[in-house]
This record gives C-alpha cells, sequence and structure tokens, in this order.
C-alpha cells in the first residue's frame, strides 16, 4: 500500500492551495518584510536604508522603551497570578457542585467583551471621582488614590481589569480539566479518606498540570501582546508611563513614522513570545512523562 | 467545603463579579441630562435607547455597525471552508507531505499580529486595498484559516477513511466528497470554529486601527475607541450607551452557544 504512488494529488493540492496562499501572502510575506524592515531606518517615503542593528540598539538604550519593557513583565506576572490563580480557585468550587454552571456564568460574561469595551467600564469605574472613589467616599476615604495617573498603580489596576475580563475562561479551561479527570484514582482517594486540601494536592494538582502549562503559556503569550485595554484605558500615560511593547511598537510605527523602530520592536515581542510558548510546551511534554 | 459555604462564596463573588456590568448598563440609560458623574452607583431614568440611536449617529458609529456585521459573517464564513478545504487534503485526500503543509498554514497564527501590521499597511496602501472593506475581509479571513485548518484537521482524522473509500466506489469526485460527505458531516465544528471567529473578528481592534480610516470601513470596536477619546462629560452615558451596543452580540452569541463555544476552546488548545 504504501508503495502505491497515491491518487488524488493534483486534487488535494487544489484543496489546501487557498489556504496556503493567503496564509503565505498576507502572513508570511509582511513577516519576513518586517524582519528586513528592522535592519533598516525608513519613514514610509523613498526607500528603505540598510543600517543592521542599530534599530536593536537605539531600542535598548531608549529608557521609555526599556520602562514599557518592564511594564509588559509586570502584566506577565500580574496575568499569571491572578487570573489563573482565581480562574483554578472557581473550578475547583464549582466542580461537582449543582447548579455550577449557572455559577460560573457571572464571570463568564466579561469574556464575551471586546478589550476596548472592558476598557470603557473600568476607566468609567476608575476615573477620578469615578464610580469606586464615590464607593470610597462613603465609607469615609476621601482621598483615593490617583488610580490611572500614578505609575506602577496605574498598570497594576488595568491587569486588574483584565483579570476581571479573563478569570471565566481560565475557570471554564480549568472546569475541563477536572472533569476529564479519571473517576478511579479519585474514588480510590476518596476511600482513602482523603478530602479537601489534601485531595487537591495529592490527586488534582498532579493531574491537572499539563492542562496547567495551557493556561500559563496562553496567558503569558496573551499578556505579552496586551494593546487594547492599555490604550483604552491610559492611551500609555501619562505621558508613556503606562505603555507596553505592543503600543509602543505601534506608536513608533504609526503615530512617530519609525518604521525601522517599530518593526525591531516587533521582531523583539516575537522572539520573546515564541520563547515563552517554547518553553511551556517543552514544560507541558517533559510533565507528561510522569504519567 | 460543604456545598451550601461553596454555593454561598460563589453568589457573593458572582454578585461583585457583575458590579462593573451594573454600573455599565444603569449609566448608559442615564439621559444626558440627568446623567452626573457623581451618582454612578444610582440608576435614574432609562434613556438607553435614545442614547444608543445618539450613539448610532455620533462618529459614524451606525455605519461601523453594517461594516462589522460583513466582515464577522463572511470572512469566518470562507475561512471555515478554505480550513476545511485544506483539512480534507490532508486527511481524506492524503496529501503528500501533508503534515508539512499543515505546520505552514498553522504557523500564520504562532506570531503575534504586530509583526504583520506594518507590511500590510504598507502593501494595502500600493494595491488600494488601504480604506476598504475587501481589504478588511481578506486580512480577516486569512487571520482566521490557521485556527480554523487545525480544528478541521483534527475533526477529520477522526472520520473512518473507509467513508471516502466507499464514496469513490460510487463513482463520487473528490469536489462531490467534500461538499456532500465531509463538510455536513463536519457542521457542529464548522459552527463552533465560526462563532470563534466571529467573535474575534467583532472584537478587533488592531487591524481596524491599522487598515482603515473612514466610518464605512472601519470595524465598530475601532470606532468605540475613537468615541471614548472624543466624547466625556454627559456625553459619557451616550459613549457608554455604544459600549453596550458594541458588547450586547458577543456576549448573546457566547451566552447562547456556550457550550459550542466550551468545545471549540478544548479542541483549540491541545
Amino acid at each position: 500500500m504504501a508503495t502505491r504512488t497515491a491518487p488524488y494529488q493534483w486534487s488535494a493540492r487544489g484543496f489546501i492551495a487557498p489556504g496556503v496562499i493567503l496564509v503565505a501572502v498576507l502572513l508570511y510575506l509582511p513577516l519576513l518584510w518586517t524582519t528586513f524592515l528592522s535592519l533598516t531606518e525608513y519613514n514610509g517615503l523613498g526607500d528603505p536604508d540598510l543600517i543592521g542593528f542599530e534599530n536593536y540598539v537605539e531600542m535598548f538604550e531608549d529608557p521609555e522603551f526599556v520602562g514599557s519593557l518592564l511594564n509588559t513583565l509586570l502584566w506577565v506576572v500580574g496575568t499569571l497570578l491572578i487570573p489563573v490563580g482565581i480562574g483554578l480557585a472557581l473550578a475547583l468550587l464549582t466542580w461537582n457542585l449543582p447548579g455550577g454552571v449557572w455559577l460560573r456564568l457571572p464571570f463568564l460574561i466579561p469574556y464575551a467583551l471586546s478589550g476596548i469595551g472592558v476598557g470603557l467600564i473600568w476607566s468609567f469605574i476608575l476615573s477620578s471621582n469615578g464610580a469606586l472613589d464615590q464607593a470610597l467616599a462613603a465609607f469615609g476615604i476621601t482621598d483615593p488614590p490617583r488610580w490611572l495617573v500614578d505609575a506602577p498603580l496605574n498598570t497594576v489596576v488595568m491587569i486588574i481589569a483584565a483579570a476581571w475580563q479573563g478569570v471565566g475562561v481560565n475557570a471554564l479551561l480549568f472546569t475541563i480539566g477536572l472533569n476529564s479527570i479519571p473517576k478511579e484514582p479519585l474514588e480510590a482517594a476518596r476511600v482513602d479518606g482523603a478530602t479537601g486540601g489534601r485531595l487537591f494536592t495529592s490527586i488534582l494538582w498532579p493531574m491537572l498540570r499539563p492542562l496547567t502549562a495551557v493556561v500559563v503559556g496562553l496567558s503569558i503569550v496573551a499578556s505579552l501582546k496586551t494593546f487594547d485595554i492599555v490604550l483604552s484605558m491610559t492611551k500609555g500615560g501619562p505621558g508613556r508611563a503606562s505603555e507596553t511593547l505592543a503600543l509602543t511598537m505601534y506608536k513608533e510605527t504609526f503615530v512617530n513614522s519609525d518604521y525601522g523602530l517599530g518593526s525591531a520592536i516587533a521582531v523583539f515581542l516575537t522572539i520573546v513570545t515564541m520563547i515563552a510558548a517554547i518553553l511551556y510546551l517543552r514544560e507541558q511534554l517533559s510533565k507528561k512523562h510522569e504519567f | 467545603m460543604s456545598r451550601i459555604l461553596r454555593t454561598s462564596v460563589l453568589v457573593v463573588f458572582g454578585v461583585i463579579w457583575l458590579l462593573p456590568v451594573y454600573l455599565l448598563l444603569i449609566n448608559a440609560a442615564k439621559s444626558p441630562l440627568t446623567f452626573t458623574s457623581t451618582t454612578s452607583w444610582v440608576p435614574t431614568d432609562f434613556a438607553l435607547f435614545s442614547n444608543i440611536a445618539d450613539a448610532l449617529q455620533l462618529s459614524g458609529l451606525g455605519d461601523s455597525v453594517w461594516s462589522t456585521l460583513l466582515y464577522a459573517l463572511v470572512s469566518p464564513a470562507i475561512a471555515v471552508l478554505v480550513g476545511a478545504a485544506a483539512g480534507f487534503a490532508i486527511v481524506a485526500l492524503r496529501l503528500k507531505h501533508g503534515f508539512a503543509w499543515f505546520v505552514v498554514i498553522f504557523g500564520g497564527t504562532v506570531f503575534p499580529l504586530q509583526m504583520v501590521l506594518l507590511p500590510l499597511f504598507d502593501g494595502y496602501s500600493r494595491v488600494g486595498l488601504f480604506d476598504t472593506q475587501l481589504g478588511m475581509i481578506i486580512i480577516y479571513t486569512a487571520i482566521s484559516i490557521p485556527f480554523s485548518a487545525f480544528v478541521m484537521r483534527n475533526f477529520f482524522t477522526g472520520v473512518a477513511h473507509n467513508v471516502f473509500e466507499a464514496a469513490v466506489l460510487d463513482g463520487a469526485t473528490t469536489w462531490r466528497i467534500f461538499t456532500r460527505l465531509y463538510l455536513p458531516m463536519a457542521s457542529s465544528a464548522l459552527v463552533a470554529i465560526f462563532i470563534l471567529q466571529a467573535t474575534f473578528v467583532w472584537n478587533d481592534l488592531l487591524l481596524g486601527l491599522t487598515l482603515s480610516q473612514s466610518d464605512d470601513v472601519r470595524p465598530i470596536v475601532t470606532t468605540l475607541a475613537g468615541m471614548q477619546s472624543t466624547y466625556g462629560g454627559a456625553q459619557l452615558s451616550t459613549v457608554l450607551a455604544a459600549g453596550v451596543l458594541v458588547s450586547l452580540p458577543t456576549v448573546v452569541l457566547f451566552l447562547f452557544t456556550q457550550k459550542f463555544f466550551a468545545r471549540g476552546l478544548a479542541l483549540g488548545q491541545y
């Protein structure tokens, strides 16, 4: 069978061609062009001038870029701790609970909102004398922090807004994971008297590990690309104090027309994302050997 | 923990979680006359619909609704078909080096969108696709294809190959087998991908911001972002109403199709 010349090869090429062509022309070609532009000085007029790695050097010497890098790091850590942690807690609380699906619903609604929608709501809540400040005033706190103005507080509150949006989907993923755990070891552990924390540390957590790796990996990759919420809530300000890499890239390219520098930031962002993706995939694969 | 305790903890947190939604709704419903920034927590009147009507007239949100609807319906529809065709070629037709071709298509999702923005903007301007509905449909389609191919390849792998062989014996062409046999069989997977990608397109900001300019091309979320920075004060209730309008379709779609969505997510992560 294996040596027989495969039939339908021409037909198969016809079926796969639209996908390959669209992806190649609209995603891969631009990708290569951005990589090339990152090595040039270019403002969109005339031709790009090849300047080697100067954009990358300039990038790391710019304190604004370093600030943006640190903010992005804060986003990565924050979105790991808060939405993943609360998501896991929610999944455990609703697991095997009658009506659990309904109790999870409030947390899923924000997930369907756009980043701009989330930013709009939270800007309204956090603006000076906004909904939160009014609530605090009712408790006698009349001099609240300036949530969206002081750095790094503004990044922290935006991370909380993003967490508000992201918790539900993490809970959903962990629930899928919990439901896929085979019943026998669970029953055995219960018969042996394992409950609550003991059941969690000895059975549930190890079994959830592969899924945890996926959730963590997705969170890292998504947080590296944070753009909508920051644009909506602070525009990266005041000044450039709350910018993230994705926003800095956008500004350098489309506001300052520094195409070379913008491309260099995009390449840097891509490399970091790749490294994170590879690390978590490797983590996930190595953990699987334990079973 | 006892059931009652778990349930009450969840109810309390659920209520807290919905407070921002409550604030959005009651303030989006205040008429500009009663809207003051000092009474955010108390509902006053119900002018949501007139606020939405106002929002539709301000900054071209009305034009954006129709073009966004077009993008969110057409692009994912084309993408699920193109993705299904790719999956069919690899799995059923056993395309040589099929897995390598699959990796080529799927690799399109691995990179951040930032890597393609500038060349797309540049290229679109040169060939006359910048700020056109056709241009937006093309890029949203391309972006949606890799995930679609991923899920469809997985799905078709679960279909016994003798289904295909039997159809060949009956004298059906590959096109006929694809359209009459494989596509109908995959309808639930196709719907799941369609919903996920339609939600993504509806909520996209970055491509809209980069590749469009005029009201009738600009996607709705991009228009909302523009409104948010332009209007404030008493107009704020109108902007919030616009936020409700923009969010409603995805929230409703999501809640009604939660099971599909969950299954689609489960497929997408592994």
